[in-house]
Parts: C-alpha cells; structure tokens; sequence
C-alpha cells in the first residue's frame, strides 16, 4: 500500500506517546535512578510536581521517543515510497488468530455508517447460506414447486409402465417373443424395439404435455382466487381475530398433512412474533416477599403523602422552600414578586385537566353535561317547558355529534319523568337529581308511571330518528329492550319502590316466593353470610335478565337513573351490590374507548340512590337496611369515583352546595339523613384529615354549621345531632383538630343532663339554652337498666325521651368527649376547654346501668389528667437573625515587590504571556537542540556503522586478495 | 246607592273620571265616599281613587273658597259647590286616616301613602291662597296622631313611613308637631315604641349642626329632598339648629315616661339614642343615668348602651369608673347568642385602641377574647382572633404572652383566673396564649391561618362573614383531587372509623 509520506507519518509521535504511557508505570523504579530535586521555599498551597526526578529514565524515554519519531523519519528522508502493513492486528503478535478477526470485524462494521445509531441489530444484515434473510422470507409465491417436486419423485419411476419395463429391461424369453412377435413377422423384434423407444418418446411428451396444463390450470385458478380473496379481504378481516385460529384452507388446495401444518403453525406463530408488539422489557416477576415489600412501602409513601397533606400550609409555614440562591444574591432586601396565583394547568392521574371550572366543562365527559338539551330533535311540543326548564339548570353543550340526537329524546323523557315525580312528590322542590322520593308512591302510580314512560320512549324514538339503518336497527333493539323491561317489571310484580322500603308490608305477593324470602332474610338479617348466600343463589333468570340489563345499560346513555334503579330494585343490598359491580366490571375503562364517561356518568345515579335510600326510611330497620346499603355500595362507589376523580368530587360537591342552601333555610332545623349520610360518603371516598380538601372541607364547615346553629331540644335532633358529633371525629381522628363546635354541643348535652344547683357558675355556650336544663337528667326512679351504650338506628326516629335513651345518649357522650380529650392533650388549653365538661359531667347523676359504667372512670381519668398537666410559657421560634448588608470590598494597593503589581491588568496579563512565550520558546529551542544532537548522534553513528562496514569489506578484500595472491604464489611457486 | 257594595277598581276608575270631568256627575264622590263605610278590608282600589280625585281638584283649584272680605255669605252655587267639596275632602281624609288602622296590611299601608300624598298636594297647591311656603301641618298632625296608636303597634306603617320623612320639610315640620301631640302620663309600651318608631324615622336623615362640617353639608344641600315643593314659590329654608330643638324637645318627653320599664322600648330608645341621637342631644350628660342603668341590665342591652357611653366618654368627658370591666364582663360565651356580638367586638376594638392602658388589663382581654375564640364558630374565632392581634400590635409589652423572654418556668396551672371579674386582676399577664396555638388546630383552615398570623405578628387575613366560609370553600381551586388511598370494603372506613363505633346502626 503506497501512501504519501506526510500522511502516513503524521500521529506518530501521538500514538507512540499513547503506547508509552501506559507502561511506565509498570516499572519498578530503581531507587539508585531517582533524583531528589531540592526545594528552596516551601510555598503553602503549591502542588510541586518536580520534587523528585528521574534523570536516567526520563533521558532513556526521550531517547527512545526521539528513535521511534525524529529516527524513523530520518530513515525514511529522501525516499519517495514505502511500503507499510496496516492490516489490523498483524504486527501486534500478542494476538490470537482468531482475535485478530474479531478486530477486523470490528473495524468493518464501526467503518460502516450506522443508519440509525439507536436501532439496536438493525444493521447487521444476517445471512443464511449466502441469502439475506430478508430475500428469504420474501414469502413469493414458489408456484407450487414442491408438488412438482413431489410429483417428480413420485412418478420418476412410473414414467415407464410396468409392461415397457418387464419387457423392454428384462428382455423376456424367446417364447415369449416368439408368441409376441409370432404375429409381427420376422422383424418385428427390431422394429418392434424402434417402435417402443418411439413410443416410449412420444409417452413422456404426453405425459409433460399433461403436467404442464395441469399446471397451468392450477396456476390460473390461483390466480383468480387470489384476485377474488382481495375483495372479499375487507369484510373477512374484521372477524378474523373472532373467528377460528386457524383458517380454513382454501378449497383449491389440497389437503395439508399434519406436518405441513404443524410448520404451518410455526410460520404463522414466528410472523406474529415478528410483527406483534414487542413487549417492554421489565422485571422479572417478583417474589411475594418482595412483592409485600412493595406493597408496604408504597402504602407508607400514601400515608407519609397525608400527613404532609394533614398538615397543609402549617408545615410549609416551618420549613420554607429552599429555593436556589446564587451566591451573589445578597439580602438587600428586595422582595420577589410571588408567582401570580393564576390558573395553573393541571392533571391528575387520568390525565384530565383540573381546575378551571370553564377548561373543564369545555373539555371533559363530566356529566354536568349529564343533562344536555338540544334545541334539534324532537317536535314534541309539549317537551318544550321541559327543556327550557331543564336548559336553566343544566348546562347545554352544543358541539355534540349526531350520534346523541337519541340520546337527547330519551333524555328529555327522562327529565320528564323526573319532572312528573318532582311533582308529585314536592311541587317546590325543583332539584332534578335529588328530588325527594316520597315513600307513599304506591305500585299502581309507579306501573302505570312506568307504563307511560316507555309509551313515550318509543313515541319519541319514531319521531325523532333520523334515516340511518343503523340507528333503526338500534331502535328495534331499544324496543325490544324497553318491551322486556316492561315484562319483567309486570310479571315480578313487585312494587317498584325503592329497596329501602322492602321491609314494609310488599310481600304479599306469591308469585314470588324467593323474593319473600329474601326480604324476610333482610328483615331478620344479622346473618350476613346467609345473605350473600341467597345473593349467590340468584336463580338463573334473575341473573340472565340483570345481565341483559346490564349489556344494554349505556346504550341509550340516558335513562340511567331510571334504569339503574330497575336494575337494583327488588334486590337485596349484597344483590344490589353484586349487580351494580358488574355492570361497573363490564364497563371498565380498560375495555372500551367511551367506557370511562359512562362510569363517570353512573357515579351520580349511585350517589343518588344511595340518597334515596337513606331519605326513605322513618324507622330503625329501615335505616340499617339502608345502612347495609351503603356498606356493600360503598367500594364500588370508590372505584367509580377513582374513575374520574373531577367529575365525581364536581357532583358531591353540587350535592352538598344544594343541601346547604336547603338547611340555611331553616338552620335550626337539624337536616335529615339523606343530608348526613352524604358526610358519611365523603369520609368513605375522601380524606377528612386534609389540611384543605376541596370536599372534606366544606362537608366539615357544614356539619360544624349543623352543630353552631341548630336547635337541639327534642330526642331526634339530639341524636342526629350526635350522629353528625361521630362523623366530625371521625374526619378529625387522624388530625386530631380542635373542633369547638363538638365540644361545645357535648357540653350543651352534659347541660342538660346534669343536676344544675340554682347557684352555680357554670355557663351555658349559645345553641343550648339555660331553661333547657333537665332534659336529658335521668328520673330519680329509674330502676337498673341494660342496654348498649351504642347509639341505636331507633333513636334517630324516637319522639320521647325514655331513660334509657338518656343513659346512651350520655354514655356516648362521654364516650366521644374522652376521645376529643385525647385528642388534645398536647395542648395546654385542654384544660380551658375541658374544664365545664368535667364540672358538669361531675354533676350528672347515672342510674345502675353498665352502659352508664364508664362515665364515672372516664371521668376520674381526665381529672386525674388535667391534674399533672404542667404548663410552660410560649417561646418564639428563635428567629434567625438576619445577616447585615455586605458591601464591595475596598481593596487597596499593597506593595508586594512584584513589578507586575503596579502594571494595569492588561499590561500584567500581556507581561505574563510574553514571559510564557519565552518559556515556551526557550524549551522548544532547547527541544530542538536535543533533536539535532540526536540526529547528529545518529549520522554519526550511521557513519560510523558504514565505515566499519566498509573497512571490514576492505579487509575481507584485501584478505581475499592475499589468500588469492597467496595462491597464486603457490602456483608460481610449482611451476 | 248602598245597594252597590262593592265596585271593582276600573268602575270605579270610571266613576272618578265622570266626576272630574263634569260637575253633573258630582254625585259620585258622594258614592264613592259611602263605599268607605261598606268595605272592611280592602281599602286600597277606594283610596287609591280619593288620592287621584283629590290631587286633580287641589291641582285644578277647585277647592279654594274665594271669600270676600266685603260681602262673607254669597251664596253662589260656585261658593256652595266648594264648600261642599271641602266638606268632602275633610271626610275624605278622615275616611283615610281610619285606614290606616283598619283592613289589610297593604291597604293600610296605601292608606299611609295616600294621606301623605294629599298632603302633599295640599302643600303645593294650598287650600288659601298664598305667596310664601306652606307646610299643611295640620294634616301631618293628624297623622302622626293616627300613627302613635296606644294598643296597635304600627312599626310597618311607621317603616313606610320613612320615605316621606326623608324630605327636609316632612322632617323639620314633622319634629315641631311631634311634641305637640306626644304630652302623655303613662303611655302604654307600645304606644312608647311607636313614639320612639317614629322619632328613630324623622331623624333618619342626619341632622347637621356644627358649623364645622357646614361645607360638607352644603354640598348636599342639592341632593336635599322637599316634598311640597311648587314652582313659583319662595323654596323651603331648611333650619338645623331649629330641627335640633325640637328633637331635643321629643326625647325631653319620651325621658319622662317609664322608657326602661318593658324590653321592647327600652331596646328601641337605646338603639334610637345610641344611633340617632346622641350627636343631637343639647344636654348628653342627662342620658347618663339611663345608658348606665342599660350597662347594668346585662346581655344586649348593655352591649347597646355601651357604645352611648363610648360617645359620652369620648366626646363629653364623663368619667366611668369600670367601664374596661364592665367590658370585660361582656366577653362571655353568652355573647354568640346576641345579634349585637359584632358590635360588641367593634367597640372593643375601639375602647381598646388606646395604648396607656394597663398591661394587665389589655392582656387580661386578650386572654379572655382567646379563651372565647375556642368556643366560638369559625367566622367568630377570627374576628377574635383579630382582636388579639391587633391588641398583641398595640402592645408590644403582650409579646411577652406568645414569646416569653426568659428561660421559661414550669407551672402547674394556667396564672390566669377567668372567674376573676376584675380584668387587671386575672392575672393574665403571667400566662400565655396557650389557645392561639390551641386555634392553629382548628379545623377551619380560616381559623387555623388567623391563630398563625397573630403568632407570628403577620397581617392577618381577611374576616370572613358568617355563611361565607362555606362558599369560599366550595370556590377554591386544587390542583389535585385526593382520594382515600385505601378502598373501603364497606361502611366501615379501613381506619379511624368512628361512626359504627358511637353507632349500633347496621344491626
């Protein structure tokens, strides 16, 4: 290889330095070769990196640098060409063989350019027998090669028949012949030969002749079918993954055997291989150790997440934010501007966008728009009212596809129903989502209400449908779906009220004895294992029709109130809850594109049945029925709020907006349960421990406003009262707040349960009242009584005060102030605020009962602990001082006696690089001095090697020259 | 003509018009003015048309009697026709005064209007022939005398009332007859609250009198209202200093009667003498043994009376030897109870704002307003939770109660006694504000966010209005919606259910 000098040699130098380097240090030195230079000054801070030398070796390295550079091109001075070896690795006898093609290889490919470097083995080009196996896998049609193939190994030998072959191979017998040809005449044996061969000619020709029209023909008819198979493609693809795994061959083809199909299975498995989506590489699957480790650790993530949460602005207020200040920034005193608290554009889990109230109507599946009106559509006329009083309270969307003009004609029967009932149930009621169900709607109303809905619904579908065939077929569907509603509601013939009343006097129906059964279950029913029971023993056509119900659930996509309630009528709570998750399993958002908006659009229905439930009932069964209600809805509940967090926190809060401006209406009215339960549902979905949380909060502002300013004077408010005490704690259990209106009622409670001497001190706060004393004091003669200490589902409906709901009433009381105590116990108020309790607690006077046993020791216990509290003053956070203005040093002048001192900067730095130049400059001469000794070195030895050279050749010639002359004296000699 | 009970209003709409527009039909005031004596609860369609028919023959001059001094009897049927008018009239305003005590609520009211409207009328277009303004007094009078019924409380005719009487006339001349009909010995208590209705209404409009703010006053002297106001005539001169003699001479009578006798005067004569009067009165001092009697009654009523004593202490150097602890008595839990709680706190605010006061007194309050805080609802705590603040700022000797200097000691109980009724005696300057800290665990973020700012000496938040905070809670924005991490398997929350356990609700 012939390269131009200055090339080849220009990194020499470089690579010999990279050689050298790495095996100096390899060397052990010989303490003899090393140099101590002495230091004359100590300077502090300086690193010295020439305190000891190595005369000899570092003489030998420049040496031996200078040889394999300056020598070399010594050597090569005045010569046009050389020859040089670059083949990788063959100078380098460290290596092996076989490394030395791996270099190569290496070499190859890094020369190569790399298409896309982040494509891992895309480039390599892998063969297989010289093919790539891109042109292998071609998958073109071979034509049918391998039947001509086999029919060739076949027939190869039946290209003759048997007759030719026995004759013609085996000759046969002169009789034979003889008989044969006894015919023929004399030369029929060498004609008849002539004539075979002919024949046997012309016989193959046929027979290739066949082969090929056969061929032809096959080929033809492939081709067609090919043809034809592309225009059947679009329709047989849609169920191609429905349908058999396996195609069925093509009627064309032959038969495959089984191992054909087997490599068939093969092909088709390594193609789906091939182009399905590759799956992610991950972790191997985790042990259950690991797995419980996990599960553990994310738990205490959540719970470190509250608590940061519970302690809201309070923590930030203690460490503020570190955010990065540069070391310039001094504390002059210059306040930022906070970021302006605008509209931050936020997700959530979903990756829906939070906040806005515009943003998110606008672009959400939020059912606020669970109600839309659209002005095209129906010409029902007397739809008119409806709408526009449905338009003022919902919102209307009007960028809807057409898809929904069905929607909205049910929609509208809906609201009309929804109306209707309003109406019936309280004319000035006007909330569509929670209008009250008034429980003495009787069957017949309901039948016949039900009656004219579906009239209205199908009415509605013919005028309003529009002339897709799609949606007809929908609307026979619809019908159908509507028709066998209406079936099934008939032939149970049961009232369809809400489950909540099945324990008044409904079965009275034969027909269905099971049912019976069940709500008898219900009514007896502390056995919640024998109710899930019959939940499983549905019988099979419940099931079937729930199931139908349930398919066909979103698709209308509006009546689901009214469906929702027809699927969880007539059930048992367990039953109710079986049905509602699956419905809510056979819409997981996983499994559909619009799955997620309809379980979004569900959660208000739930949350409104649950209120429906909880509104019916006046007496205690009632309520546990629709306590068990809640108990077994309540997850799925939960996991259809998860499903979109926005819409589901936007609907309860609506809820609770709604039923506040109800209860400022009247405020000392204590609301009813289907107002308390919801604050049991929030604490269900929601952390009440947040410092500030968009439900929890104002679900406690209202409950507190529940206990400032209602009236509590008759045994139910008292008791709700003491309901809504139970769920504040509950809100307030893991962050401990301070929560006066409880403690304020539970002293109203102690008030007017205690003994009041007619002097006394103590002092009465506002919602209770002085002359309300004596209340809730137990009768001197009350005889020994049992009971629970629990509050009872009945006190929620009692109009009395029998003893011994005074006795639970005061037992919980006293059961809650000692958890409030608790609560407070770091605080050195408790004892300001606990105080009028234990005073008055002191005077309540407990008949022998064991529910009242605990009052006394609690009692005792909180004296006892208000007794050790110790107080100390309040100390300010020690505030840190803050540092003093720092201003720009004034540095003068010092004289250092160096001359650069008093130079400006530029004329100092201009002085230090000319001194660097000079430095530079002297070592590179002196470089340069040494490369000229070294090279006269070299001349001279160079010279020196010649002449020797030449003067031992001048010996050895003059040696020869005298063994020559010496001879030829010899010779003279002889003569 | 009686056989026709009852018209309805377009007949008799009607009938009016056929009177005035010809005498023949002059009849038909005689009908009209029957139908009085047939009605029992509705006036309001019959009033209604005596205020139209006699508004018209006021404007027309029809019931002017041209007598002349030369010849008294003629007897001219012009002269009989409006002397019979008058005659009518005067009836007419009868018939209207009784209305007002009778009927319907709304027809009592119209009755008002209707007797002020002709009043009116009157006043611009007098009965005599004049040049300088005239003010029909009589006819106020006479329905002032209407107004101060002694058995039927006449608050809602009187709050009607409040419209006319925001004219400068109604108001001057309605102060000079006041007095004139109020001489009474024992008036009944509600004849007392009508008196005092009406007085609270007359003084609506601020009378001004120092010459101090006379620049200010005219200013508005163009805004000034006068009802009997005519084109052509000399305008009404509105006199304050006369106005506030005669203000002084009505409460000189209500002073006579039993005021504090029954609640419901009482609460009105302070809220009156408090909010109205005093800046009038010539002689406040004289309004002391009342206000002081009022601080001793207890509950809202001393709560009103104090700020009269506020006024008096301030402005005309009465010396109240306890007033600070008569404050400091107020401050008990009873006080969310009354409508006047924020008043209450105003006035503290404002009798506290001096900065000699004793240390131990101003931390006596602080402590007593922290200690209520803890009972109050959330809007209440921070309203005193503000106070405490801003008395924290006002002495800085306090910080001593939130950042105790030296190495603190260990007590065995709270130094402050807040049974003790002497503030400077409670001790409170040995303790410290152990509820603030208490409020920053409040479960109002509102409450918890003012506890810090007071700790910390920051400007406190905004006060919140009761039925706000809900409202601003449901407003506020998140970023994030959290949910329980923790599924709930049923009604039972997986931890810190407390429901099902002060609850047998399931079984």
């Amino acid at each position: 290889m012939a390269k131009a000098k200055n090339k080849r040699n220009s990194g020499l130098a470089d690579k010999v330095h990279n050689k050298r380097k790495g095996d100096v240090h390899k060397k052990k030195l010989n303490p003899f070769e090393v140099h101590i230079n002495r230091e004359k000054m100590k300077v502090l801070g300086q690193k010295s990196k020439h305190e000891r030398g190595m005369p000899g070796v570092a003489r030998a390295r420049a040496v031996q640098k200078r040889k394999e550079t300056l020598g070399t091109e010594m050597k090569l001075m005045h010569k046009t060409n050389v020859f040089t070896d670059r083949r990788i690795g063959e100078k380098d006898s460290a290596l092996s063989a076989e490394e030395r093609a791996t270099a190569r290889f290496a070499a190859e490919r890094a020369r190569r350019p790399r298409p896309a470097l982040y494509n891992l083995a895309d480039d390599e080009l892998l063969t297989h027998r010289g093919q790539t196996l891109e042109q292998i896998e071609k998958f073109d049609d071979p034509r049918s090669s391998d039947d001509e193939d086999e029919d060739d190994g076949r027939k190869a030998f039946r290209g003759l028949d048997d007759e030719f072959v026995s004759e013609g191979h085996f000759g046969g017998g002169m009789l034979s012949r003889g008989a044969g040809g006894g015919a023929g005449g004399a030369g029929g044996g060498a004609r008849s030969h002539q004539d075979l061969i002919d024949q046997l000619i012309a016989d193959s020709k046929r027979r290739k002749a066949d082969k090929q029209k056969l061929k032809e023909q096959t080929l033809d008819l492939t081709e067609k079918l090919d043809s034809e198979w592309r225009d059947l493609q679009p329709v047989v693809a849609k169920r191609a993954r429905a349908a058999s795994p396996a195609p069925a061959p093509a009627p064309g083809d032959p038969p495959l055997t089984r191992a054909e199909r087997a490599a068939l299975d093969y092909d088709q498995m390594t193609r789906e291989l091939r182009f399905e989506k590759r799956g992610t590489p991950s972790d191997g699957l985790k042990s259950q150790e690991a797995q419980e480790e996990e599960e553990r650790k994310q738990l205490a993530a959540w719970q470190r997440e509250r608590d940061r949460r519970m302690r809201g602005e309070e923590g930030e207020g203690a460490a503020p934010a570190h955010t990065h200040r540069s070391a310039e920034d001094l504390d002059d005193n210059l306040e930022l501007e906070a970021a302006a608290p605008g509209f931050m554009l936020a997700y959530d889990d979903e990756g829906r966008a939070l906040g806005d109230e515009a943003v998110l109507t606008q672009h959400s599946g939020f059912p606020s728009e669970k109600k839309q009106f659209q002005d095209g559509g129906s010409d029902d006329s007397s739809d008119e009212e409806e709408r526009e009083e449905g338009s003022s309270e919902g919102g209307d969307d009007d960028d809807d596809d057409d898809d929904d003009d069905e929607q909205t004609a049910a929609d509208k029967t809906s609201t009309k129903k929804i109306d209707k009932k309003s109406k019936e149930a309280k004319p000035n009621e006007t909330s569509i989502l929670f209008q009250k169900q008034t429980s003495d709607e009787d069957d017949d109303d309901e039948d016949e209400d039900e009656g004219k809905n579906g009239g209205d619904d199908d009415k509605d579908n013919e005028t309003t449908d529009d002339d897709d065939d799609d949606e007809t077929e929908e609307k026979n569907s619809e019908k159908d779906n509507h028709s066998k509603k209406m079936n099934s509601i008939k032939t149970n013939g049961l009232p369809k009220e809400d489950s909540s009343e099945s324990d008044s006097d409904s079965d009275t129906e034969p027909a269905e004895s099971e049912k019976i059964n069940e709500n008898k279950v219900d009514d007896i029913s502390n056995l919640r294992v024998l109710l899930e029971s019959v939940a499983e023993s549905e019988d099979e056509e419940q099931r079937a029709e729930d199931d139908q119900r349930i398919s066909t659930f979103f698709k209308t996509m509006s009546t689901e109130g009214y469906k929702l309630k027809a699927l969880l009528s007539d059930k048992s709570p367990a039953a109710q809850a079986a049905a509602l998750a699956r419905l809510v399993k056979q819409y997981d958002p996983s499994k559909g594109e619009g799955n997620k908006e309809k379980l979004s659009q569900l959660f208000p229905y739930v949350v409104q049945f649950i209120h429906d439930a909880w509104g019916a009932p006046s007496s205690a069964a009632g309520v546990s029925h629709a306590a068990r209600t809640l108990h077994h809805l309540a997850p799925i509940l939960y996991d259809l709020a998860k499903v979109n967090k926005v819409s589901s926190m936007k609907c309860i809060v609506e809820v609770l907006k709604e039923k506040h401006d109800l209860f400022l209406k009247c405020p000392k009215r204590v609301p009813d349960l289907d107002t308390l339960v919801l604050f049991k549902l929030v604490s269900l979905l929601y952390p009440g421990s947040d410092y500030r949380h968009p439900v929890a909060t104002p679900a406690l502002v209202f409950m507190q406003q529940i206990l400032t300013r209602g009236r509590f004077r008759d045994p139910q408010s008292i008791s709700r009262g003491l309901f809504v005490a139970a769920l504040i704690l509950e809100y307030t259990a893991l962050s401990k707040r301070l929560v006066p209106p409880v403690i304020n009622f539970l002293r109203g409670l102690l008030y007017m349960a205690a003994d009041i001497p007619i002097v006394s001190q103590l002092q009465v706060v506002p919602p209770f009242r002085a002359r309300d004393a004596g209340l809730l004091r137990v009768s001197a003669d009350c005889p020994p009584l049992s009971g629970a200490d629990k509050m009872a589902a009945g006190d929620l409906f009692t109009d009395e005060f029998t003893d011994e709901l005074k006795v639970r009433v005061i037992s919980t009381c006293v059961n809650m102030l000692r958890e409030l105590f608790d609560n407070s116990s770091d605080l050195e108020a408790q004892e300001c605020i606990f105080r009028p309790h234990l005073q008055l607690l002191a005077l309540v006077r407990l008949p022998p009962a064991p529910a009242a046993a605990p009052a006394p020791a609690a009692l005792d216990y909180m004296t006892r602990a208000l007794e050790v509290k110790t107080y100390t003053h309040m100390c300010g956070e020690k505030k840190k001082t803050k540092m003093l203005r720092l201003y720009e040093p004034d540095v003068q002048d010092v004289f250092t006696g160096s001359k650069s001192a008093k130079l400006s900067v530029e004329a100092s730095s201009r002085a230090r690089l000319t001194g660097r130049l000079r430095r530079e400059r002297r070592g590179a001469a002196r470089e340069l001095r040494r490369d000229a000794a070294y090279l006269a070195g070299e001349k001279l030895r160079g010279k020196i090697r010649s002449d020797n050279e030449r003067k031992a050749k001048v010996k050895r010639i003059y040696a020869e020259a005298a063994l020559q002359q010496g001879e030829l004296n010899a010779l003279k000699r002889q003569k | 003509m009686s056989a026709t009970p009852k018209m309805n209003s377009s007949q008799l709409r009607n009938k009016a018009n056929d009177f005035l527009n010809s005498k023949r039909h002059a009849n038909n005031l005689a009908d009209i003015l029957k139908l009085f004596e047939a009605e029992t609860d509705n006036f309001s369609p019959l009033l209604l048309t005596i205020e139209v028919i006699f508004t018209e023959l006021l404007k027309r001059g029809d019931l002017v009697q041209h007598i002349e001094p030369l010849n008294p009897s003629v007897n001219t049927p012009e002269a009989q026709y409006a002397k019979w008018l008058n005659e009518c009239y005067e009836t007419a305003l009868k018939c209207t005064l009784n209305c007002i005590k009778m009927g319907r609520m709304s027809s009592r009211l119209q009755a008002l209007v209707t007797a002020c409207k002709l009043m009116q009328a009157e006043g611009k277009y007098p009965l005599e022939e004049s040049v300088s303004y005239q003010f029909p007094a009589v006819r106020l009078k006479n329905i002032f005398s209407m107004l101060l019924d002694s058995e039927l409380s006449m608050a809602a005719p009187i709050a009607r009332f409040q419209e006319f009487s925001e004219h400068r006339d109604v108001q001057q001349y309605g102060l000079k007859v006041l007095p004139t009909i109020a001489y009474r010995k024992n008036p009944s208590s509600v004849y007392m609250e009508n008196y005092l209705e009406l007085l609270d209404k007359l003084l609506s409009v601020q009378i001004v009198v120092d010459g101090a703010v006379k620049r200010r006053a005219d200013d508005d002297e163009k805004g000034e209202k006068v009802l009997c106001d005519a084109e052509g005539k000399p305008s009404f001169t509105y006199n304050p200093a006369t106005c506030r003699r005669y203000a002084n001479r009505c409460w000189g009578f209500a002073c006579q009667w039993a005021l504090l006798s029954a609640a419901g005067p009482r609460r009105r004569a302070l809220l009156l003498l408090v909010e109205r009067l005093m800046p009038l009165l010539s002689k406040p001092q004289q309004a002391t043994d009342m206000l002081c009697d009022c601080l001793d009654a207890g509950g809202p009523i001393s709560m009103l009376a104090l700020q009269g004593v506020l006024e008096l202490v301030r402005h005309h150097n009465i010396e109240y030897p306890d007033i600070y602890d008569r404050l400091y008595a107020m401050f008990e839990p009873a006080m969310f109870a009354t409508r006047y709680k924020r008043r209450l706190m105003h006035l503290a605010d404002i009798f506290l704002s001096s900065t000699h006061l004793p240390e131990s007194l101003v931390a006596a309050f602080a402590k007593r307003m922290s200690r209520l805080a803890l009972l109050a609802s959330p809007e209440e705590a921070v309203a005193l939770v503000g106070l405490v603040s801003s008395l924290l700022h006002r002495h800085p000797a306090l910080k001593r109660m939130i950042c105790y200097e030296d190495t603190p000691a260990i007590m065995s109980n709270d130094p402050y006694v807040m049974e003790e009724t002497l503030a400077r005696r409670s001790g409170a300057l040995g303790s410290s504000l152990w509820e603030l800290r208490a409020l920053r665990r409040h479960h109002a973020p509102a409450v918890c966010a003012a506890a810090a700012a007071a700790l910390s000496a920051a400007p406190m938040p905004e006060p919140i209005s009761d039925d706000e905070l809900f409202d601003a809670e449901v407003k506020r924005h998140f970023k994030t919606i959290e949910l329980n991490f923790l599924r709930p398997q049923g009604m039972a929350l997986p931890e810190g259910e407390r429901l099902l356990q002060y609850w047998d609700i399931m079984a």
